[in-house]
């Protein structure tokens, strides 16, 4: 029996309601598309350079021409950091949505719905244009982790602040959680306003190409300052996983079940937190990512956190990956910002939920 | 044993619970009865640890407060009188989150098959794929007794008993599924476990449990066989109607006909 088939056969053995061995098996193929999802990126761009050429060179070990001295170039320093960078945004940016979707038991949480995104936005910007005077020293300290640093700072004030306000007795009102992610979404943005009077025409321009979310300005350095945060945060997510499942059944049956539920509620808070704000810092505001994400993947393999936040960071990469092949390919030579892309296919999505929802939702 | 001595529970200024004797033995069914507001869904959310309180609970002779998540999981489990979900979960990955403390006592390599044993003792064998959220209130009530009993489905581990507190468990079952409920608890407690189930039924009371305890503004006013402490004057009193208790001229059990109220 072929390979897929003996798959398949115990895909169906599994005991009825028990949805394991599909996102096992879900799970293959997403970490699968990943890797061509990946190649296709690496061989594709404005540049005519040719990934394959200049494989075939580094196995051959054949003598440089000019030629594939450029082609090397532009693909260990403009593609290759561009796709390690976008795998690295979309998983944390995927994951940050559904842990927050499972913290707060509601599949309409999203850091860049409720504020978070702006949160982490604000300390970015806070950095970027205070990092030369005011905060000087602070960047001195951390070199090149202040701006995720910041981030972080900004995203956990934030989460903080609206799950004490949103969520009462452990149980989480859809619309206050809404109502006060607008409030401190504009907050952020009225304070992101103030320090923008305050930047230079070179942080202005910084800051408006930052804001619309690109993967543009990737490089190894910024892959350096956000990559450790990010995989950090992404490795933690496997212990909450069924700390998650245990609190839809709400916080006080998930602690009868022996689930630690206040370190849980904690980890998961900054885990969000510290995996937005990298994401945000290196990578500015990209929508929807965390909303669309993990509800495509509940519809196929189910809620089940110990399968939905690996899936989340491999299907998330992938897409951000294609967001970003749509971005740079669409208005090529030139390129329009990811978040643009995002936003023009997670919106609608994200509406497509509501009116699906619609009647559930006791706004 | 589960023993409460001199316990006080108070939600915001207002005490609850006064100085509140109780205990539940293993091998017994212990039923909390009383009118609305007396106290015994507090009582049970003290004895399972989510209310604050003064004075002393003890599981098996260990302070309940001294207990680590983890530890109390391993030795009680408790039904909530309803459980909303807020995703899309299979009635098989609902039950299955009973065995997450990993304590369930059965054999090495049989957690994997409990979740259908115990969907079929409660009356739910093939509801395993079904949605929990499309269930009715009393099936997905079943759903969680069936997660509960797979959390301690030995009812004695290692050596020492464990306990199912119960409230209200049969509030929306309909008769057949009462009695089955009644006796799932009454199992339980035969193969050595204790159970704490707030009742409003009495004749259930009468029937299934071992020992009443009547309540009354948040003190234990009578406790004993249902028997002993289902007495007209006690009854009319708590409940504050008049009631007469009859008794089964073969079995030695009380029943009471609601008919006899008198205003």
């Amino acid at each position: 029996m072929p390979a897929h088939m003996i798959l398949l056969s115990r895909v169906h053995a599994a005991p009825e309601g028990d949805r394991s061995a599909r996102a096992r098996l879900i799970l293959g193929l997403l970490a699968f598309m990943l890797v061509i999802v990946a190649c296709f990126s690496i061989a594709t761009g404005a540049s005519d350079a040719s990934a394959l050429g200049v494989m075939d060179g580094w196995f051959r070990r054949s003598p440089e021409t000019a030629l594939s001295t450029r082609d090397r170039l532009v693909i260990y320093e403009i593609r290759l950091p561009r796709i390690v960078l976008g795998t690295l945004v979309g998983a944390a940016l995927a994951v940050s949505g559904a842990l927050m979707q499972g913290l707060f038991r509601n599949p309409l949480a999203d850091p860049g719905i409720v504020g978070v995104s702006a949160g982490a936005g604000l300390g970015a910007i806070t950095v970027i244009v205070l990092g030369n005077t005011l905060l000087g020293p602070v960047v001195a300290i951390f070199g090149f982790y202040a701006l995720p640093l910041a981030a972080f700072v900004g995203g956990l004030v934030t989460t903080l602040v609206l799950y004490r306000v949103a969520t009462r007795g452990g149980q989480t009102s859809i619309a206050t959680m809404l109502l006060a992610g607008i409030a401190l979404a504009a907050l952020s943005g009225a304070l992101s306003g103030i320090l923008i009077y305050l930047a230079d025409d070179r942080q202005l321009r910084d800051l408006t190409f930052w804001g619309l979310g690109s993967l543009g300005g990737a490089t190894w350095t910024k892959i350096l300052a956000a990559g450790p945060i990010i995989a950090v945060a992404l490795a933690i997510t496997p212990f909450l996983a069924r700390g998650l499942d245990a609190l839809s059944l709400g916080e006080t049956s998930a602690r009868h079940l022996g689930v630690p539920v206040q370190r849980l509620k904690a980890a998961a808070i900054v885990s969000v937190a510290a995996a937005t704000g990298a994401a945000v810092a290196v990578s500015g505001g990209i929508g929807f990512v965390g909303i669309v994400v993990p509800h495509l993947l509940r519809l196929v393999i189910g809620p089940d956190h110990r399968y939905l936040l690996p899936g989340s960071a491999l299907l998330g990469a992938s897409l951000l990956l294609l967001a970003d092949a749509v971005s740079r390919t669409i208005v090529a030579p030139a390129e329009l910002p990811i978040g643009i892309v995002t936003a023009v296919f997670g919106a609608p999505f994200f509406l497509w939920v509501l009116l699906r929802r619609r009647g559930l939702l006791d706004l | 044993m589960i023993e409460a001595k001199n316990v006080n529970v108070s939600i915001g200024r207002k005490l609850i619970l006064q100085e509140l004797n109780f205990s539940a033995a293993p091998g017994e069914v212990t039923a909390i009865v009383g009118p609305n507001g007396s106290g015994k869904s507090t009582l049970v959310k003290a004895l399972s640890g989510d209310l604050p309180y003064q004075g002393r609970i003890v599981y098996n002779g260990h302070e309940l407060g001294g207990l680590k998540p983890t530890e109390a999981a391993a030795l009680r489990a408790v039904l909530p009188q309803t459980a909303t979900l807020s995703f899309p979960y299979t009635v098989r990955e609902v039950v299955r989150l009973g065995l997450l403390g990993g304590h369930s006592g059965a054999p090495a390599g049989q957690d994997e098959h409990l979740p259908e044993r115990a969907l079929a003792r409660v009356d739910l064998g093939g509801f395993a794929g079904r949605f929990y959220q499309e269930l009715s209130g009393g099936e997905q009530q079943r759903v969680q007794l069936a997660r509960v009993l797979c959390q301690v489905w030995e009812p004695v581990l290692n050596g020492s008993p464990r306990y199912l507190l119960l409230d209200e468990p049969v509030s929306s079952l309909d008769i057949k599924h009462q009695l089955l409920v009644m006796r799932v608890a009454r199992d339980f407690a035969e193969r050595g476990g204790g159970v704490v189930a707030v009742m409003h039924d009495l004749n259930l009371t009468a029937a299934f449990a071992d020992k009443a305890v009547v309540m009354q503004r948040g003190r234990n006013v009578a406790s004993g066989k249902p028997g002993e402490v289902m007495r007209d004057e006690l009854l009319s009193d708590v409940f504050e109607c008049g009631l007469k208790v009859g008794t089964l001229p073969s079995a030695d059990m009380p029943f009471l006909l609601p008919q006899t109220a008198v205003f």
